[in-house]
């Protein structure tokens, strides 16, 4: 591409005024100094140990809203994609049967050619694994640290986006991600979700009056006998009531839906070819 | 309060210049005719939004954000443009 140098210059001259406009206050102080009494709510009370009735036994003052003061939210935000999920699967729907008819005219090539060269499948290698592992942990500790289920589960998909680039389809097939296990994991994922959710109102019909849906800490106002709440720590270990198991449970379902979503994209044409032929 | 208020001045500078760089790259994000480096150039926008984030102390977005606008976004942009042409016609 041939950059005109009026342009760059122009360009150029736009960043050094954008710059310099802010840097003498055109925007005022972008980052305010003073906290909304909304977010001031929040960061006072979501790891408030003296005021229990509003905590969310929680340091992660984002998590804390995304899955206990606005928990409906998030539960809405799942379904809805969940629904994209189930569409795209939906556009890419097949017998089974097809795809196992294409694998066995498949077997007999030769594997040795897949996949980019030497060097990058070998750091591909590397980079999977920690992509894994760093996913799982930015789940497991979405309650303590930034990010949760749905960052995890996005960063994880990445991996499996790098697999299917670097070596092939089949690599994610021999790892155990196949179509349906990714739709059962992801499945699982969803009523994992809806359970927790709906385990207060479980308690109701034991007669523990004051409970609603997807709560985490008791609330000692609400009606008597009071719902004795998720617990929040194992030992040393800090779990944040619902917190860590919507986490986990979301990053299951984001998670496998992206790698179901990759492997459906992956199938060759060739594939779909045959299929439409017949 | 001056190391404060130079903080900020440090923020803004930096501020103002990830979301230039961003406008820049959007920029040649549209009149770039060959489609592979306008994704790339898209994905570089991405990145300087993605800076943005952290420097408005939104950790939660920038998770959320890298993996997709840099890595899905633009591996789903890349599989469209493999089943058309690569170069944008006039």
């Amino acid at each position: 591409m041939k950059v005109k140098p009026v342009a760059s210059v122009s360009v150029l001259i736009i960043l050094a005024a954008a710059v310099l406009a802010i840097a003498l206050g055109a925007t005022g102080y972008t980052p305010s100094l003073e906290l909304r009494p909304l977010a001031e709510f929040y960061l006072k009370h979501c790891l408030n140990p003296f005021k229990k009735e509003y905590w969310a036994a929680s340091p992660e003052a984002v998590t804390s809203m995304l899955w206990d003061y606005r928990g409906l939210d998030t539960v809405y935000e799942t379904t809805v994609f969940f629904l994209a999920i189930i569409g795209s699967v939906a556009v890419f729907r097949f017998a089974e049967a097809a795809l196992t008819s294409y694998k066995e005219a498949e077997k007999g090539k030769p594997k040795a050619e897949e996949g980019l060269s030497l060097i990058v499948r070998v750091i591909t290698r590397i980079v999977f694994v920690l992509i894994v592992a760093l996913s799982a942990a930015i789940a497991l500790h979405g309650h303590l640290t930034p990010g949760g289920g749905f960052q995890a589960g996005s960063i994880f998909a990445v991996a499996p986006l790098l697999a299917i680039a670097a070596f092939s389809r089949r690599f994610l097939e021999e790892l155990g991600l196949t179509k349906n296990k990714c739709l059962a994991i992801r499945t699982t994922g969803l009523l994992a979700i809806a359970l927790i959710a709906l385990i207060p109102l479980a308690f109701v019909l034991m007669g523990f009056a004051g409970s609603f849906i997807i709560q985490n800490q008791p609330k000692p106002w609400a009606l008597h006998p009071v719902f004795p709440g998720f617990p929040v720590n194992l030992g040393p270990i800090w779990l944040a009531g619902t917190l860590i198991l919507f986490n986990i449970a979301e990053y299951l379902t984001v998670a496998s839906g992206f790698t179901l979503l990759f492997i459906l994209l992956a199938l060759p044409e060739e594939f779909f070819r045959r299929l439409m032929g017949k | 309060m001056v190391d404060v208020l130079l903080e900020i001045l440090f923020l803004e500078l930096l501020l103002a210049f990830s979301l230039t760089l961003a406008l820049v790259l959007a920029y040649f994000t549209i009149v770039q005719r060959d489609l592979v480096k306008a994704a790339v150039l898209s994905a570089g926008q991405s990145i300087a939004y993605a800076f943005t984030y952290y420097l408005l102390a939104a950790p939660d977005i920038l998770f959320a954000y890298i993996p997709i606008a840099v890595g899905i976004y633009t591996v789903l942009l890349l599989y469209a443009i493999s089943k058309t042409e690569r170069y944008e016609e006039l």
